[in-house]
């Protein structure tokens, strides 16, 4: 019934408060109740904060219920815990009860209730913090202690003073953040010990029922803990130490002094002798030390030290510390220490350390002998290599890096005993780099180099092979005739030529024809292109007919000078060149054959001059292999046929000149050497070719005047188109003068065909080089190779001739002895 | 039954000839009469100062190193060193101890110490070379290095004598000698006493041996390098 009021009361205050909201003023916020706690347990106590009062003065009413029954309570005492509490004495609180706990605020407009509060009493104990705090501090037996004293805290009641607290203290140095905490138990005082003298301690305590929570800490009370006035603790000797085996010194670490001034006595007492003697010296060694010098230091004595610390209090003294001189010396480091770089007879760069030991050691005298050890490392290296060298004050190192900087530090101890000495300060060296360094760079660029040219030329090689092949290994040349002296062949002395060519008989034997032979260079003309039959190709002869003789009758100087053989009878006799015939016999070999065959072949005698001795013709048959190089020479006025022939024969038969009715054949056997290579056939044919024309010309026109006359040679003056070709013949004696072959220059001569005109016309062109022209002759070189091609050109045309190596050297003019072909036209 | 032996002659000479060419080619000489460093075909002093320092030295560092294995083994915590104060049995030889004192001794009264001092020795060392093999798994090198003591100390002996005897314008005094009483401590049966002992008579064998040591050194300095060592 109520709570329906209540509820419709609020639902009538709720509906004005929001009118008055539209004029400023509203009802009042919602109130919130911030704690409950009981003191005691007997009786507790509720506050709440107020909401916003909105705008108006509020009241504030606390209602509460019990868990147990429905009836609603307003709080019974609003005053005892101050403003917005509600404190709820012993009559009303009751242990074992859940209080459900509302606060509603009222003004004119309306009112607002908080949140409801279920509160267990026993769950929010908590005790007020003890209070009347005091502290005293007492010393007893140099020993400082701390009497804390404190009340439990009040209650509002007195009667429920029976209550029992825990008490906990808590406590501090002043000028220290943590606090020290110490759990007292249920009396009010507590005594603190282990505290340091001097210090301002800060004390707090705090209290607890047995059940609910901790109070706050008490207010802070401090006290300052009086100096303490203690003896000295033990004084603890660190080390004894003698640099220079003379004097030693101990020092000590003096020990706490409790605030008061302490004073340090260093007593020894010696092995052997009972009386205890004070440090000679307190001062020398500084603070806590002891000198002993030179008077006072015994050796293979065993020292027995002690020292005292002494203050107001009393006295602490150390443990003994025993000591024998002997074994405690500790040199300082040495000093003067050099590093210097030498170089050895290798350029090889050495270390040499040098150093003096410790100034203070005394090591000449002997009685101190010391030992060395140094080490080093490359400055970033980690790692120290130690090396120990004994009594001496230098030290080489060979093995170390070029281009490494270096420390070095050494320390030195005294031989059997002791210590070793602290490192010297660090000396820095730095090593040079070497230079056989350098030089191996150096190398290996051109060992690089070199490969790679190596590699670039290896592959050209690969590339142009052939080249290279026929470069190194360049083709044969061709033969020259070399060591004639032109003027000996100009003059005509023959005599004096063979003897120069190293022939000294005369007549000419067949050594000395070989010899001519040799040295007869064969030069193809270009005049011979003009001959139609030049396309055979013979390549592989190479005839060259060297005279220097600058007479026109080139042949009959030749013939003249050194074969002083005119063959007259001949020239009825048409002389044919044969040279398929002479070939087949020449197959045959033998001497005999030779003559048949060349008879046969001929057909005709071959008569040369009876005076002559020789006969005019050489025959050079060349190798089978290699192709036949004939030379023939015709003296052409008898119209003596000289066939060449080429054959495959070795040797070579040598066409015979004939005297008068003799005939006779001389056969050179020729060994194959190279000099026949070289004197390729004597190429007639080519230029017979030309003598073919003009002796055709001659034939028709005046073949009366060669058939009589016997010629010698022929020279041609003038050829003229509108005029009858005309030939002078020179005429040669019969008598075989040979000087007369040579005419000086004053006429020239037309050895060379220029052009074949119509009408038979010949056009010849000035010998300027007043060369002789050799003449070779094709078909004879070739034989193997177009023996049917000669033929068939023998049957087409008038000579027996091949065409002529196109590739003929031709700075020769050509030869003509247009008589040698005259037979064959008749 | 000639020719047989001459050829035997022959063989044996080539034999002879050969091994002698052999031995010259190895280097192996027939030794000249005088020894390296002699005078007249006799040591000089410093040579003998030289050997002397050697030996001396190889002494200590012996007699060193078996006090240190034996204190480290033995006497660890036992408080033996404050015991060993003056009890060596050479400490009534009044022997120089400092610089000072053994820069102004006369040299041959420093000898005749020494001498005292290593004759004084003899005994304690034989005694300690046998006895030490009775100590409880006492290490080979412990004994092995108290027989090279006695060895070595009985020669550097022989070599002080002829240096005294080279050095001293009078006679040699023979009389320099302490006597050595320990040998029953070093059989006692406390194991403790008897370790004791022990490491008394290393601590004072560690001790003289430095001594002489010291003092060899000092002399060869002075006698042979005129303090300019």
């Amino acid at each position: 019934m109520k709570q329906r009021f209540i509820s419709s009361v609020q639902i009538i205050l709720q509906l004005a408060l929001t009118t008055v909201g539209l004029t400023g003023q509203s009802y009042p916020g919602k109130p919130q109740i911030i704690r409950c706690r009981s003191l005691e347990k007997e009786t507790f106590s509720c506050w709440w904060k107020p909401g916003s009062d909105g705008g108006l003065p509020n009241n504030y009413t606390l209602f509460y219920s019990k868990d147990s029954e429905e009836k609603i309570y307003e709080c019974p005492d609003y005053l005892t815990s101050g403003p917005n509490s509600c404190y709820f004495n012993k009559n009303h609180t009751n242990p074992w009860t859940t209080y459900i706990i509302t606060v509603m605020a009222t003004n004119e407009i309306g009112s607002n209730s908080s949140d409801p509060q279920h509160v267990d009493v026993t769950s929010i104990v908590q005790p007020d913090a003890p209070v009347n705090l005091s502290l005293e501090t007492n010393t007893s037996a140099n020993m400082s202690y701390l009497w804390a004293k404190w009340s439990p805290p009040p209650l509002a009641d007195a009667s429920f003073n029976s209550h029992i607290y825990h008490y906990e203290l808590r406590l501090k140095p002043e000028e220290k953040k943590e606090w020290e905490t110490v759990s007292v138990g249920m009396q009010t005082h507590y005594e603190v010990t282990s505290l340091q003298a001097g210090v301002k301690y800060i004390v707090q305590v705090r209290c607890m029922l047995d059940l609910g929570e901790w109070s706050e800490w008490s207010s802070e009370r401090s006290i300052q803990i009086p100096k303490e006035q203690l003896p000295p603790e033990k004084p603890r000797i660190i080390k004894c130490r003698s640099p220079e085996k003379e004097t030693f010194t101990c020092w000590w670490k003096p020990a706490l002094d409790g605030g008061l001034s302490t004073n340090y006595t260093l007593l020894y007492s010696k092995e052997g002798e009972e009386k205890v003697y004070e440090c000679p010296d307190y001062k020398t060694a500084g603070p806590n030390s002891c000198y002993f010098d030179k008077k006072h230091t015994s050796f293979w004595t065993i020292y027995n030290i002690t020292v005292r610390a002494t203050n107001e209090i009393g006295s602490n003294v150390s443990d003994p510390h025993y000591v024998d001189v002997t074994y405690i010396v500790q040199p300082d480091p040495p000093v003067n220490i050099t590093l210097e770089l030498k170089k050895s007879i290798k350029r090889k760069p050495y270390l040499v350390l040098t150093w003096s030991p410790p100034p203070l050691a005394d090591v000449r005298s002997g009685w101190l002998t010391l030992e060395y050890e140094l080490r080093l490392k490359p400055e970033e290296g980690e790692e120290w290599e130690t090396i120990f060298v004994g009594q001496q004050t230098q030290y080489k190192m060979f093995s170390l890096n070029p281009g490494k900087r270096y420390i070095v530090q050494i320390h030195c101890k005294p031989d059997h005993h002791g210590l070793w000495s602290e490192w010297s300060p660090e000396m820095y060296i730095e090593i040079p780099t070497d230079f056989r360094v350098k030089d191996m760079v150096v190398w290996i660029i051109v060992g690089v180099l070199s490969s790679l040219i190596c590699l670039i030329m290896s592959w050209i090689m690969i590339m142009k092979g052939y080249r290279m092949m026929a470069f190194i290994l360049p083709p044969v040349p061709g033969p020259k005739i070399k060591g004639i002296d032109t003027h000996l062949l100009e003059t005509g002395k023959s005599e004096e030529l063979l003897s120069a060519l190293g022939c000294h008989g005369f007549p000419p034997t067949s050594d000395c024809e070989e010899l001519l032979i040799e040295y007869l260079e064969v030069e193809d003309s270009e005049d011979q292109q003009l001959m139609p039959s030049h396309d055979t190709p013979s390549k592989n002869t190479k005839i060259i007919l060297k005279e220097t003789d600058s007479d026109s009758g080139r042949g009959s100087c030749d013939s003249p000078s050194l074969i002083p053989v005119k063959c007259r009878e001949s020239r009825g006799l048409p002389s044919t060149l044969q040279t398929q015939d002479v070939r087949a016999k020449e197959k045959k070999g033998g001497k005999g054959s030779w003559e048949t065959p060349c008879m046969a072949s001929e057909q005709k005698t071959l008569s040369c001059n009876s005076e002559s001795i020789k006969s005019c013709t050489w025959l050079a048959a060349q190798l089978p292999s290699k192709q036949a190089a004939v030379f023939a020479y015709h003296s052409t006025v008898e119209a003596f046929k000289i066939t060449l022939n080429t054959t495959n024969v070795n040797t070579s038969p040598v066409l015979v000149g004939n005297e008068e009715n003799r005939q006779l054949l001389y056969p050179i056997a020729e060994t194959v050497y190279d000099d026949v290579e070289k004197i390729s056939e004597m190429e007639y044919s080519r230029t017979d070719q030309a003598t073919v024309q003009v002796r055709q010309n001659q034939h028709n026109d005046k073949s009366s005047f060669l058939n009589t006359k016997l010629m010698d040679y022929v020279e041609v003056h003038k050829v003229r188109q509108d005029e009858e070709p005309t030939l002078l013949l020179k005429h040669k004696e019969n008598s075989g003068k040979t000087k007369k072959c040579t005419v000086p220059g004053t006429s020239k001569e037309y050895t060379k065909v220029s052009t074949v005109m119509d009408h038979h016309i010949l056009v010849l062109l000035p010998d300027q080089r007043t060369q002789n022209t050799p003449v070779s002759q094709e078909p004879a070189a070739e034989t193997s190779q177009n023996p049917q091609q000669s033929q068939a050109e023998k049957n087409t045309s008038y000579s027996t001739t091949a065409p002529s190596d196109s590739r003929r050297d031709t700075s020769g003019s050509d030869y003509m002895d247009p008589s040698s072909f005259m037979p064959s036209f008749k | 039954m000639s020719t047989k032996g001459t050829s035997l002659k022959g063989l044996l000479l080539v034999a002879l000839l050969v091994s002698h060419m052999l031995l010259t080619k190895e280097g192996v000489t027939s030794l000249p009469i005088c020894p390296k460093g002699s005078v007249n075909c006799q040591l000089s002093l410093e040579e003998l100062f030289d050997r002397a320092v050697k030996l001396s030295h190889y002494i200590h560092f012996l007699s060193s190193e078996m006090f240190d294995e034996f204190d480290e083994l033995y006497a660890q915590g036992r408080g033996f060193i404050a015991k060993a104060v003056n009890s060596c049995h050479t400490a009534s030889l009044t022997t120089p101890e400092d610089k000072e004192q053994a820069q102004k001794i006369h040299h041959e009264d420093l000898l005749n110490l020494i001498l005292g001092v290593l004759r004084s020795w003899n005994d304690p060392l034989i005694h300690l070379a046998s006895e030490v093999q009775r100590i409880k798994e006492a290490p080979e090198t412990i004994l092995w290095k108290a027989v090279e003591i006695e060895e070595q100390n009985k020669r550097l002996l022989e070599g002080m004598e002829k240096i005294v005897g080279r050095v001293h314008s009078g006679e040699v005094e023979n009389d320099i000698y302490t006597p050595w009483d320990g040998l029953p401590s070093l059989q006692l049966a406390d194991e403790d006493s008897r370790l004791f002992a022990f490491y008394n008579l290393l601590h004072c064998l560690r001790r003289d041996s430095h001594k002489i040591d010291n003092y060899l050194k000092v002399l060869k300095c002075r006698l042979i390098h005129d303090n300019n060592c």
